[in-house]
């Protein structure tokens, strides 16, 4: 952001930071729908399937040999992301957690996030490009404790007193999925 | 341990140990995953030549792939030298395998190609003897590939047998057929791997309950009115509404129902009617009513027709399954609406799925309630509808309403005799 002076990015990354904490403590503290009123009507919310695909000898050499992107198969690709969904799908999601048969989590799985890394790449106007990463403790009663890891890729919407997310793709780190769920606000 | 003691004569009761004992474990990989038709992978998921995937028979590593004779061969994934996997991504394109360990390398169907250290030794070993082993019949319906390691295994056709009449239903909508979208996810359940399998081959009952947070009361009031669980052959299964002839087609239409219409959006609807106007013809008058629900093929393939996803439970033990799930679309729909019936799937199944969730834990759930002590007295029960199946006029099979429990009977008499046929080997 180069046409921005050392205090004016200092404030902006603040603010950022501080939208990522207010978001974190609202899932973790299950206020789901207070949640929701965070994220843009128009929201993309993604989540790449993640491969191992063949390693091309011709690449050698290169980064773009063994690149994180290459792995992915996200909304653009032909094979299948994880999660594509819009706000109405989010809205369900949060509907089905305040009803006593979401049995998946009744009695309620705790969490705890760690959002950090966060790194504005771009300002474009009135939208952010930012990218963050999150560790997310997560237990359900009688089973095992489970790590989440993962790098999400935002857009933010300014908004009068904050951000709104418009598009959010989430890069899961887990090479294979031994997690009890990817269906997590994430 | 004697395998008459776990499924009682009709089925009606089932032991724990059935699903938690690890010798059971051990007689199911001899008298089923060695002896029947496995489900590899799609034929659109390997159109080149050197188009590989993986895939699993059971624990066994398997890859599929399409040879330089354009024929198709499903081999173990294991080196002959030392045993290591040769192929080491999930899907690709590629001439050879090249080991790791020692760099013998193998074309895709198989056949040995070099050994680096021959030239360092008097006598070369004999390639053509050193191939990757071979499973040893291979054989596609529909597109769909199935292995078996079972040389005289009857032929694929027979083994499905009245299965295709159902599955046909759906595939034959389509005259490009189907194809399935990228790779599979993979989701590892602490999960004994006849539960899912359960589940789609006709457990449509848990839906009002387990997903009564996600179902709306509607499309429930249709399965009760117009729902039916067809056992075409034991350890298949068949679920299904068949609408009324005189419902507005939208009401017909397959996929997108309830939630699926309304987060799908128009173009959907209007591209689903259409394969529903044309599909009197393509199916028959019979088949053109009918609405899957779920479909399952023994051993441990599944279909889910309402959210178009092919599942498959790989067993890790007794008390974990490796669940393949794929989005499997119309191979001539349009790129968009592809787009929109594969999140028809995801939204709802798989690891990130809304209801598949709820399913999960419940199978986590079962084998943990499998495994406990001091209740071997009690046997689950499975005799829900006992006897209520029947003949239909139109319809192959047994045929009975969804609440009937036989679907899951039949398997666990096929299951039962399955792992009688073996327990005396000495293996
Ligand atoms: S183990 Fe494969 S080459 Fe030696
Ligand atoms: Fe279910």
């Amino acid at each position: 952001m180069p046409d921005q002076t050392i205090p004016d990015q200092l404030l902006l990354q603040h603010k950022v930071e501080q939208f990522y904490y207010r978001e974190a403590r609202l899932l973790d503290n299950r206020q789901y729908q207070s949640w929701l009123a965070l994220c843009a009507e128009n929201i993309q919310y993604i989540m790449p399937a993640r491969g191992n695909p063949l390693v091309n000898n011709l690449e050698h050499g290169n980064e773009s040999m063994i690149s994180v992107e290459r792995e992915l198969e996200g909304v653009d690709s032909d094979g299948c992301p994880l999660r594509e969904e819009s706000y109405l799908h989010l809205a369900l999601r949060v509907d089905r957690s305040f009803k006593i048969n979401a049995w998946a989590e009744n009695p309620a799985a705790r969490t705890r996030r760690i959002v950090g890394n966060v790194e504005i790449i771009d300002v474009d106007g009135e939208q952010l490009s930012v990218t963050s990463n999150f560790h997310l403790f997560y237990a359900r009663p009688g089973a095992a404790n489970f790590i989440y890891a993962g790098q999400r890729r935002d857009l933010l919407k300014v908004t009068e007193e904050s951000y709104q997310i418009s598009q959010r793709e989430i890069i899961m780190d887990m090479a294979d999925v031994r997690v009890p769920t990817l269906g997590l606000f994430l | 341990m004697k395998v008459a003691d776990l499924v009682n004569a009709d089925a009606t009761l089932i032991s724990r140990r059935a699903w938690s004992d690890e010798r059971v474990y051990q007689l199911e990989k001899r008298g089923i995953f060695g002896k029947a038709w496995l489900f590899l992978g799609h034929e659109t998921q390997i159109p080149n030549t050197g188009d590989f995937v993986q895939a699993y028979m059971c624990e066994t590593p398997i890859i599929l792939a399409r040879g330089e004779d354009d024929d198709i061969y499903a081999c173990i994934n294991s080196c002959s030298h030392r045993g290591l996997p040769v192929c080491r991504a999930d899907h690709g394109n590629t001439k050879r395998f090249v080991c790791p360990y020692h760099n013998w390398s193998y074309k895709v169907s198989g056949e040995l190609v070099a050994i680096p250290q021959e030239r360092m030794v008097k006598k070369g070993p004999d390639k053509s003897v050193l191939g990757l082993k071979r499973v040893p019949r291979v054989e596609s319906w529909r597109g769909m590939i199935f292995g078996s390691f079972d040389e005289n295994i009857e032929s694929l056709d027979s083994y499905l047998g009245d299965m295709r009449f159902y599955l046909d239903a759906f595939f034959e909508r389509f005259p490009a057929g189907i194809e399935f979208m990228g790779a599979p996810h993979r989701w590892v359940i602490d999960a004994n791997w006849k539960l899912p399998m359960e589940n789609q081959l006709g457990d449509v009952n848990h839906g009002p309950y387990l997903h009564a947070a996600v179902i709306p009361p509607e499309a429930n009031q249709e399965i009760y009115d117009h729902g039916f669980s067809v056992v075409p052959g034991p350890g298949h299964g068949a679920t299904f509404r068949l609408m009324p002839e005189d419902v507005p087609i939208e009401q017909v239409a397959w996929g997108f129902e309830g939630l699926g219409t309304l987060l799908g959006g128009d173009e959907v609807q209007e591209y689903l009617c259409e394969v529903q106007r044309q599909s009197a013809e393509r199916v028959g008058a019979i088949r053109s009513r009918m609405k899957g629900l779920t479909f399952g093929v023994y051993p441990n393939l599944s279909f889910l027709w309402s959210n178009t996803s092919f599942k498959v439970s790989h067993p890790r033990g007794p008390g974990q399954v490796e669940y393949w799930s794929w989005a499997a679309v119309p191979a001539d729909a349009p790129d968009n609406i592809k787009k929109i019936l594969r999140r028809n799937y995801s939204s709802f199944f798989g690891p990130g799925g809304i209801l598949e969730q709820e399913d999960a834990e419940s199978w986590m759930q079962q084998y943990l309630g499998s495994a406990i002590d001091f209740a071997d007295d009690r046997c689950f029960y499975y005799g829900l509808g006992l006897g209520e199946e029947k003949p239909h006029p139109d319809l192959p099979g047994l045929v009975s309403g969804t609440a009937n429990e036989y679907y899951a009977r039949a398997f666990f008499q096929r299951w039962r005799d399955a792992l009688m046929a073996v327990e005396d080997d000495h293996a």
